[in-house]
């Protein structure tokens, strides 16, 4: 073992970064193929259907099929779009989806960076996501892609104002922007998780959060029926892939945020053994798995939500929520005897 | 190291500044003003401004350029008449560019200013938070202040919204509680019929 | 080495194209109110480069209050571009001589 260890503090800095990147985008890369094959078959047996079941066992080489299908498909540029933009809209997708996850602690050590404000630049990486969106429906030309994308973008920057304030409940309770610190704040058991003292954050959250990455019943941006299928009804082959891969990859991180911010992260939910013999990473990614279940479950759920009642709710039912909770937390934390419930 | 960070992000900040200024389309400028910001916070970021680089990104190029971009690409804007003058102003407006320039050059390379010899400092250590040591002295020494600028925010919302809010009476709008309080003989009439005679089906 | 003047001539630079864009595109309310961020943004980069080197944070917490106070400004200088462009149909800066007696 000793020579692994030498080999890696010899590597120049640039590619032992490189190497870490890699394990943590690879298998991001593969848990996105396999949750469009997980929500195809959840989504097929909750309609009391089979799902994808010909290529390979059970279906289970569905999506390197379709990856390969849109890799070789060509690529198509519309002849009155902005070629450039056109071009660097899926990659201003992507980017942030996964840059964001450079600050997710999968356990107690494995993160690549666990910098201070780790919270903020979360924040940060998912407010730019909505370039991707608005730039590929303005430089595809077309009518129904604009609307999509004017309609992604107001949802997605109402729908971020509901979130920061969600998380700025968090943070008045955990004191610190470091999201390790913020699950070390929540160790101790089921009952020390903030999903208990900041329900109704954690509900505002979880539900903005679907709204955030356009996600049925809130996929009005996409709007089958509606608008085609809104920013990227141009995008073709590789291009429509990114855009995929990017909301997929946005589910998720939402997920973990989800489950670091209220449901304890890497803790174990009860703090006796055999539950905390487990080690950190299978309850992160058990947690994970099951929130992100929910956003399948509510696609096949809901029916979807008109324009303005989804505005509606972000403005005049959310975000006044948070308010007062936050207002409720700080007034327990410094004027009643009662701020234990918040700490 | 340092160097190599500066030069390539203030290059790339000049250059996206220089086309936010010359550039035709009104969209591709605010992109590339976006580009410029992000450029500047990762300046920012060399010089352990963390938290004022991350806020950076988030309020302008998470909010306040979607906003631009969205006025910018609804309004139906006539480029053409507005360049008019533009390629006849240009060589005057580079040369005030390169006076002013070369002016502030001159006043802050100058031995009276010597700005140069100012040692850059050591940095702090892996332990060193700026966003606490912000809000130590945000929270203290200006809360006042602080207060102040939330109440011009406050201020700003209520006044861009009563700016741009129109009445347009011919839209339907949805009441939930209107909805929510209906009861069933708003909505329900129970009419007694009397039964219909049998018809004869055997013609 | 990085001294604290390529800060300040950066800072410079960014401050002159951004009164060139004013100066260049004077019709166009939309670049004006853009070029004024910029103008704003350069002068953020003084402060934090005179923080930095000074080891002081207050240059921080004003860039912090010129953030606010900017971002309140586009937001209800664009108000007023919308309420502009319903009215007059143009943002052309000479098409504003309503008031001119």
């Amino acid at each position: 073992m000793g020579w692994i260890m030498t080999t890696w503090d010899s590597l120049p800095l640039i590619l032992q970064l490189g190497i870490k990147i890699g394990f943590i985008v690879g298998p991001l890369i593969v848990a996105v193929a396999y949750y469009t094959l997980a929500e195809r078959k959840v989504i097929a047996y909750m309609h009391v259907r089979v799902g994808p079941n010909r290529v390979g066992p059970r279906g289970l080489l569905q999506p390197i099929a379709d990856v390969l299908k849109l890799m070789f498909k060509e690529m198509i540029i519309p002849s009155k779009s902005d070629k450039y933009l056109f071009l660097i809209a899926p990659v201003l997708a992507v980017t942030p989806a996964f840059a964001a996850w450079a600050v997710i602690p999968f356990s107690g050590t494995l993160v690549l960076a666990d910098i201070d404000a780790g919270l903020l630049y979360v924040l940060a990486l998912t407010s730019m996501s909505v370039y991707g969106v608005i730039i590929a429906g303005w430089a595809s030309n077309s009518k129904y892609a604009f609307l999509g994308a004017l309609r992604s973008a107001a949802q997605i920057v109402a729908y971020e104002i509901a979130m920061g304030f969600a998380l700025v409940g968090v943070l008045m309770v955990a004191g610190s922007l470091n999201l390790n610190t913020i699950i070390q704040a929540q160790s101790g058991g089921l009952h020390q998780w903030f999903f208990l003292p900041l329900f109704p954050l954690f509900l505002v959250y979880l539900i903005s959060g679907v709204a955030e990455t356009n996600r049925a019943p809130f996929d009005v941006a996409e709007g089958e029926s509606e608008i085609v299928a809104g920013f990227h009804v141009d995008y073709s082959g590789m291009g429509f892939a990114a855009f995929f891969l990017a909301e997929y990859a946005n589910m998720l991180m939402i997920s973990a945020l989800t489950v670091i911010l209220f449901l304890g992260g890497w803790n174990s939910p009860f703090d006796f053994p055999p539950f905390s013999w487990l080690p950190g990473v299978f309850w992160f990614l058990a947690k994970l798995s099951v929130v992100a279940f929910l956003f399948l479950w509510f696609r096949a759920t809901f029916p979807r939500y008109r324009y303005d009642q989804i505005m509606r709710l972000g403005w005049k039912v959310f975000i006044p929520v948070t308010l007062i909770w936050i207002a409720v937390i700080g007034a327990f934390k410094f004027f009643t005897p009662f701020g234990f419930i918040f700490s | 190291m340092e160097s190599i960070l500066f030069y390539l992000f203030a290059t790339v900040l000049v250059v996206s500044a220089a086309m936010v200024v010359t550039i035709r389309n009104p969209v591709k400028a605010a992109l590339f003003l976006v580009l410029s910001f992000f450029s500047a916070a990762c300046i920012w970021m060399t010089l352990e401004a963390e938290f004022l680089s991350i806020a950076l990104v988030l309020v302008y190029v998470g909010a306040v350029m979607v906003l631009f971009l969205f006025v910018v690409m609804m309004l139906d804007i006539d480029v053409e008449s507005m360049r008019e003058g533009f390629a006849r102003n240009l060589p005057v407006g580079a040369l005030v560019a390169g006076v002013m320039v070369v002016e502030f050059a001159v006043v802050m390379m100058s031995d009276r200013f010597d700005s140069q010899s100012l040692p850059r400092p050591a940095g702090h250590g892996p332990d060193y938070s700026n966003t606490k040591e912000l809000g130590l002295v945000l929270y203290t020494d200006y809360v006042f202040a602080f207060e102040v600028a939330g109440l011009i925010l406050l201020v700003a919302i209520v006044a861009a919204i009563v700016l741009t809010m129109r009445r347009r009476p011919n839209t339907r709008y949805q009441s939930p509680s209107e909805q929510v309080k209906v009861n069933k003989s708003e909505r329900l009439r129970i009419v007694s019929m009397p039964a219909e005679k049998r018809l004869d089906i055997d013609n | 080495m990085i001294t604290l003047s390529h800060y300040l001539v950066l800072g410079a630079i960014l401050f002159a194209l951004s009164v060139v864009g004013i100066f260049l595109n004077r019709k166009n309310l939309v670049i004006i109110l853009m070029a004024i961020e910029l103008l704003l943004l350069a002068v953020n980069m003084n402060f934090i480069a005179f923080s930095y080197y000074l080891d002081d944070l207050a240059g921080q917490v004003f860039v912090f209050f010129i953030l606010t106070v900017a971002a309140a400004e586009a937001a209800i200088g664009l108000a007023i571009l919308i309420v502009l462009f319903r009215n007059r149909r143009s943002i052309n800066v000479q098409d504003l001589d309503q008031l001119s007696g």
